[in-house]
């Protein structure tokens, strides 16, 4: 059991699917993931399950792999089910909190991609002009402003969890070739690539914020001294200092030009 | 509980521990601090134990309260302990918590108050210094209970 901690969770699900089964009634959700370079023990550690949660999910999986239930850990009483426990409430620290709220904008410009696909307009300057627009809001703020402050700055500390950063900087790579599609697309007047590309990103997106602000950030978040999170806040000061103000207005423009519009032609629509 | 006993601050309240062992080893622990003097109107915010440190500044009382004071809270800190219900010059307090964030640089403030009332209002001083400097740094907020537990511990 010791040996199967130490290997990728996709491996292990391919062996025992099972263990994704176990997972996923805990949310802890590994089983769809592309990637799946995660360690067994870290995805176990980095959920922030209840010490009685975590012993039980070890009891499951010991007795999935081992057969015994043993799994090194052993569930000594019965533990409440993990569906019935209470929700979590997220708690950051501020520099923390400062990326968890720049998700926000992303979170706002992904939720209107389903209706920004559905009405390409690529023959028109104005309409290319829109995609672009979300293009640079991809560019300027999710990846420059938001994402570079992840990959020089945060992902730093993770020391000793090179996989679970990993799983994340892969995202980001992914979230970038959709963009290149995106902008080809756009180019070639190829709406079905473009709506494609842009759905594609959103989907994508969308589980890997959900994934950074209940898991990665709370997990990193629990191992940061008092002294990191004041050298975290400094350091992202810096880097916001340095950001292209004009282009991250912009951007929050773009946003709330482009919901009002899409909600006028929903309404004109129906 | 439910008549009227006045201040929640300075009721008296005995903690009759019974039997219960004490933590005694037989040890000593050294001290953790690294600074004279503490006191806030005492302390200068250009003595080098502020630059670019993470500062503690803790009610009067909290040390009293809290077991482990040294060892949870105190250690690699620079330190300022203060009254908020008893000290004169407040406005003093608050001018030089600032002169630590915009001149010293500190890194993080840590505020360690008691569970009273009249105790927020130390925490009240350092966002009120926080708000008016120019840097911005993390504010953490302890709370000790007057049996030395601690009831919170968060960033505000």
């Amino acid at each position: 059991m010791k040996e199967q901690m130490k290997r990728p969770i996709k491996e292990v699900i391919a062996e025992y699917p099972a263990v994704g089964t176990a997972l996923d009634e805990f949310d802890i959700g590994c089983f769809p993931c592309a990637v799946g370079t995660c360690l067994l023990g870290d995805v176990v550690s980095i959920h922030g399950l209840s010490p009685e949660q975590e012993k039980e999910l070890m009891g499951r999986i010991g007795e999935i792999i081992d057969g015994d239930g043993s799994g090194d850990t052993v569930a000594a009483a019965p533990a409440p089910s993990p569906k019935a426990a209470a929700p979590k409430t997220l708690k950051y620290s501020p520099p923390v909190k400062r990326l968890v709220d720049e998700h926000l904008l992303i979170k706002r410009f992904i939720a209107l991609v389903p209706a920004l696909a559905q009405r390409l307009d690529l023959a028109s300057e104005e309409g290319r002009q829109v995609v672009l627009s979300g293009v640079e809001l991809i560019r300027v703020y999710a990846d420059a402003f938001h994402h570079a402050k992840e990959e020089d700055i945060l992902f730093g500390y993770a020391e000793g969890t090179q996989e679970v950063i990993q799983v994340m900087l892969e995202d980001h790579t992914v979230a970038r070739g959709h963009v290149r599609a995106i902008v080809k697309g756009v180019e070639e007047r190829n709406s079905t690539a473009v709506a494609e590309h842009l759905l594609a990103y959103a989907e994508l997106l969308t589980e890997h914020i959900k994934r950074e602000d209940e898991i990665l950030y709370p997990w990193m978040d629990r191992a940061f001294s008092t002294t990191q999170v004041g050298e975290l806040y400094a350091a992202f000061d810096a880097a916001d200092a340095r950001a292209d103000k004009v282009a991250i207005e912009r951007c929050q423009r773009f946003v709330e030009e482009l919901e009002v519009s899409l909600s006028i032609a929903k309404k004109e629509e129906l | 509980m439910s008549e009227f006993q006045g201040c929640p601050g300075s009721r008296s309240m005995s903690f009759d521990k019974g039997d219960e062992q004490s933590s005694d080893d037989g040890t000593s622990r050294p001290t953790e601090l690294r600074q004279w003097p503490v006191q806030l109107h005492l302390v200068s915010p250009e003595a080098p134990y502020f630059q670019g440190a993470d500062v503690l500044l803790a009610a009067d009382c909290v040390a009293y309260a809290a077991g482990d004071f040294h060892k949870d809270f105190l250690k690699g800190k620079g330190l300022a302990i203060a009254c908020p219900k008893l000290d004169d010059g407040q406005e003093i307090y608050v001018n030089k918590l600032r002169s630590m964030i915009d001149d010293a640089k500190i890194n993080t403030l840590t505020v360690a108050i008691m569970q009273v009332p009249c105790c927020g209002g130390l925490l009240a001083m350092a966002k009120q210094a926080l708000e008016g400097a120019e840097r911005k740094i993390p504010l953490k907020s302890v709370i000790i209970g007057v049996q030395g537990e601690v009831l919170s511990d968060d960033w505000a």
